[in-house]
């Protein structure tokens, strides 16, 4: 098992594959990506040879077009919605998009460009309109990217050394590489987004940008806290969270830590997965995911899973985790276990799992990783004193806007752990919003905004 | 196993597939081994007097390719053999000693009268069952030759005479298939006492002209030139050239069929209209000599199945159905029938009929299914080019009482 991002599709496999589309009418396909990624589109302008076209039609409708083909839940979403499954299996559209946004970096084709060239010919007014965007994650690239499309002047402010958010931190190496973000994301700038990295936003900040001329906020800082198990710091424990994000800042001590260790991740989502496979590539002895539910129950693709299983991860179903049993130098010496049954069906449709009485069991690991959910950070909460929050989430109505002034919010902070299509897909309705927030005072000042009018976006 | 072996101007062939003459059919070593995997005769690969040096373009060929299918043309520059005269005549030699019971025919090119004689003679003492007149060949780097002959009515008989008065064996002219109809330069080679028509040979054509550098393909030393074109893309223009030969009563000789052969099917519909033996090439350039074997067990189960005991039973069947459109019975009219229950909901169809067709589906976008106005179907059948599923949609006939609806005309309006 290798650590590097596995190799995509080159750009004649995608062309033999966009072959068997069947070009369908009203393609459902476009309909089943939550990003607006319309795939039927640009499989149709493979099919017709039309390469750069392709291209375009992909990254001028997701900017993060390639990460999606390389990391979505496709068998979830627009395959699952493809005609041709009914004879035959579904077009494989996450390939064929990843192989057309890497086609573009080998052949140097940037289709979005043009936009900053556009709006430096088309806006006498550059800089007058600014807004800030808080979290340089899918959701605030995706809001960011479609603002500068009509020539808004952007300032992503983002707390980590780089822009990705959980795509850079969360999401192993194996799964999708810095290299892969940095070139997908290059283009940002030529657009003419300000990045500002390291720049976390405090209680305050947001109040002065506005004083700085920033017309509005979106607010997309993500979520950055795993749920835990327990209360208490355990030595040998960690939240997904931190184990992955530490897994890709320093990997070379995390790979210590887990080389020829036995380790349990608890969870069943895409999530656990990746820490699961992470541990087997970085040489842990055993890797058991333990789950409380069935392996039919579990969130993440049935072929993930399938793939994780084959890689050799052991799937400890029907068991939940109740506590931890440490050494006497207060590490973490076994999970205790108790075996479950599934009883009747929850609030999500699924049959609940229910623990079996006495069949409480220990299972001896060296090392625990929960992968159970995310939640808010505490200095989050207190961002803005105008902001609702519900159940620690930031709470926005259809339109994406908070209950503060020209405060927008999207992604995680709004929705709970979510897809990446699915912040891309915030930062695209908070923008169209934004600006048409931005285009009604501008009216009433006798000024228009002058929009660049991409061709198709 | 059904009986494959049919006569062919008054030589057995255990089967009627051929190699035909060109780069599949270049030296005994292959020959043999294509016998060996039950190739029932060879056009050997066309010899000259070896007076003009034959040197081959480089590259010689390129491929014609289409969405996911590789190969369905191709176009090649490839010239006759470049080998010594000595050592095709003594492999033809090879060749009928070891494999006595298999067909060779040898395929001549002559640069002048006394080379056509020349050739004739010493290809049917190094034992050729039957001679092919090479009037065909539409790319040859030697001036006044192939093609050029082909198309000169004269010559074609001229050549066909001195041939015939240097030899015993049968002679076949092979012909080309670019000209308007070849009836004519048949007809020629018949006077010149041809005792059979091989066609059709490669047709004149471009496959690609390469964008980044504007010189066509193959590119050679950066020209570019148009050339013999083969493969499954070229058998509707050879089924047509084989039947127009076949229908001519005036020419009544034995044809050998040739033109993009792949499969058992491709094989019999040049027998249906009229050849008694079939050649390939570009099958074998894709697939290799193997390609017999399901040509031979395809055919033979298809005569099982049919009760037919002969090839010869076969030649030529389909021509009594082979007509001028205007011998059609214009009062049968049909539609596009749809089984619907085997609908996947793609769509193709609507958009095809509303774009190019009578406009004659309507859209179900809850079901996603095509709805049919039966009275507005034009039966072009378009709808069922583009199913992905086979047999969905069939063509029905109707009753002769049913009439389809005219296109409105937007105009009309207007005049109101």
């Amino acid at each position: 098992m290798s650590e590097d991002m596995e190799k995509g599709w080159d750009i004649s496999q995608a062309m033999i594959e966009s072959n068997r589309c069947l070009l369908c009418y009203d393609p459902p396909c476009s309909k089943g990506c939550p990003a607006g990624t319309e795939p039927a589109i640009f499989i149709r302008k493979l099919r017709m040879k039309n390469i750069t076209g392709a291209i375009r039609a992909i990254k001028e409708r997701n900017i993060l077009g390639g990460v999606c083909g390389a990391i979505c839940p496709t068998s979830l979403l627009c395959e699952k919605e493809c005609v041709a499954a009914n004879f035959d299996r579904p077009i494989r559209i996450g390939k064929i998009q990843r192989a057309l946004v890497e086609h573009s970096w080998k052949i140097g084709f940037y289709p979005l460009s043009k936009y900053y060239e556009n709006k430096k010919d088309n806006l006498g007014k550059k800089d007058k309109i600014k807004v800030a965007i808080v979290g340089g994650g899918p959701a605030g690239i995706s809001c960011a990217y479609e603002l500068a499309k009509f020539g808004i002047s952007v300032t992503i402010f983002e707390e980590h050394e780089k822009i990705g958010g959980a795509l850079r931190y969360l999401i192993p190496s194996h799964r999708l590489s810095n290299d892969f973000i940095e070139r997908e994301t290059s283009e940002l700038a030529s657009m003419g987004i300000e990045i500002k990295c390291s720049k976390k936003i405090k209680r305050d900040d947001l109040k002065s940008l506005f004083e700085k001329g920033y017309v509005a906020v979106f607010l997309a800082p993500g979520l950055w806290k795993g749920v835990r198990l327990e209360n208490r710091a355990v030595k040998g424990v960690y939240s997904a969270h931190d184990f992955l994000y530490s897994l890709k800042e320093k990997p070379q001590k995390m790979k210590k830590i887990v080389y020829g260790k036995k380790v349990g991740v608890i969870g069943g989502g895409a999530v656990a997965l990746d820490c699961a496979e992470a541990c087997l590539i970085h040489g842990a002895k055993d890797v058991y995911l333990i789950y409380r539910r069935s392996f039919g129950q579990m969130l993440s693709e049935e072929n993930e899973r399938i793939c994780a299983l084959r890689k050799g991860v052991h799937f400890l179903m029907l068991n939940q985790p109740t506590g931890y049993l440490l050494d006497e130098n207060g590490k973490l010496a076994k999970i205790k276990l108790c075996r479950t049954e599934l009883g009747k069906e929850d609030k999500s449709g699924r049959r609940a799992p229910v623990e079996v009485k006495g069949s409480d069991w220990e299972l001896e690991v060296d090392l625990a990783i929960e992968a159970i959910g995310s939640q808010v950070d505490d200095d989050v909460k207190e961002i803005h004193p105008d902001i609702k929050f519900e159940k620690n989430l930031i709470v926005v109505n259809k339109r994406k806007e908070t209950s503060a002034n020209s405060i927008f919010a999207g992604g995680d902070i709004t929705r709970g752990p979510g897809l990446v299509a699915e912040a891309i897909r915030d930062g695209k309705e908070a923008a169209r919003n934004i600006l048409e927030e931005i285009k009604k005072s501008e009216c009433e000042e006798k000024v228009v905004l002058a929009s660049v009018s991409p061709r198709r976006c | 196993m059904a009986d494959l072996s049919i006569d062919f101007c008054g030589v057995k062939f255990k089967n009627p597939f051929m190699l035909s003459s060109s780069p599949v059919s270049n030296t005994a070593e292959m020959v043999g081994r294509a016998f060996d995997a039950g190739w029932g005769g060879v056009a050997f690969k066309t010899i000259s007097c070896g007076k003009t040096k034959i040197i081959h373009p480089s590259p010689r060929m390129h491929g014609y390719h289409y969405g996911e299918k590789r190969l369905i043309g191709l176009q090649n520059v490839e010239q006759i053999s470049d080998r010594s005269l000595e050592d095709n005549l003594l492999d033809i030699k090879y060749l009928k000693k070891k494999w006595p019971e298999h067909v060779v025919m040898a395929s001549i090119m002559g640069f002048s009268g006394k080379e056509w004689g020349d050739l004739a003679r010493a290809c049917t003492e190094a034992g050729a069952d039957l001679l092919e007149l090479n009037f065909s060949c539409p790319h040859m780097t030697v001036e006044g030759a192939g093609a050029k002959v082909g198309q000169a009515n004269e010559l074609v008989q001229k050549f066909t005479e001195i041939v015939k008065d240097s030899t015993y064996i049968p002679v076949i002219a092979k012909m080309t298939p670019n000209i308007t109809d070849m009836t004519v330069p048949a007809l020629y080679a018949k006077k010149g006492g041809a005792d059979g028509i091989a066609a059709i040979n490669s047709v004149k054509g471009i496959v690609e002209i390469g964008i980044d550098d504007w010189t066509p393909r193959p590119n050679v030393g950066g020209l570019g030139t148009s050339s013999g074109y083969t493969g499954p893309a070229v058998k509707p223009i050879g089924l047509r050239f084989v039947s127009d030969l076949a229908r001519c009563k005036e020419l009544n000789l034995p044809i050998s069929g040739i033109g993009g052969i792949e499969t058992w099917i491709d094989a019999l519909e040049y027998i249906l209209v009229g050849a008694s033996t079939v050649q390939v090439t570009t099958g074998i350039i894709h697939y290799g000599y193997g390609l017999v074997e399901d040509l031979a067990e395809g055919l033979s189960d298809y005569m099982d199945q049919r009760g037919i005991s002969k090839v010869s039973e076969l030649v030529g069947k389909a021509l009594a159905r082979l007509r001028e459109p205007d011998s059609f019975d214009l009062s049968r009219q049909g539609i596009a029938k749809y089984d619907m229950e085997r609908c996947i909901g793609c769509g193709q169809c609507y958009v095809v009929c509303r774009d190019a067709g009578g406009q004659a589906l309507e859209w179900d976008e809850k079901k996603r299914m095509p709805v049919q106005i039966e009275e507005k179907c034009l039966s072009c059948m378009i709808c069922s080019f583009v199913c992905p599923i086979e047999g969905m949609i069939t063509y029905k006939e109707m009753p002769k009482n049913w009439k389809r609806k005219d296109a409105p005309s937007l105009g009309r309006k207007l005049k109101k």
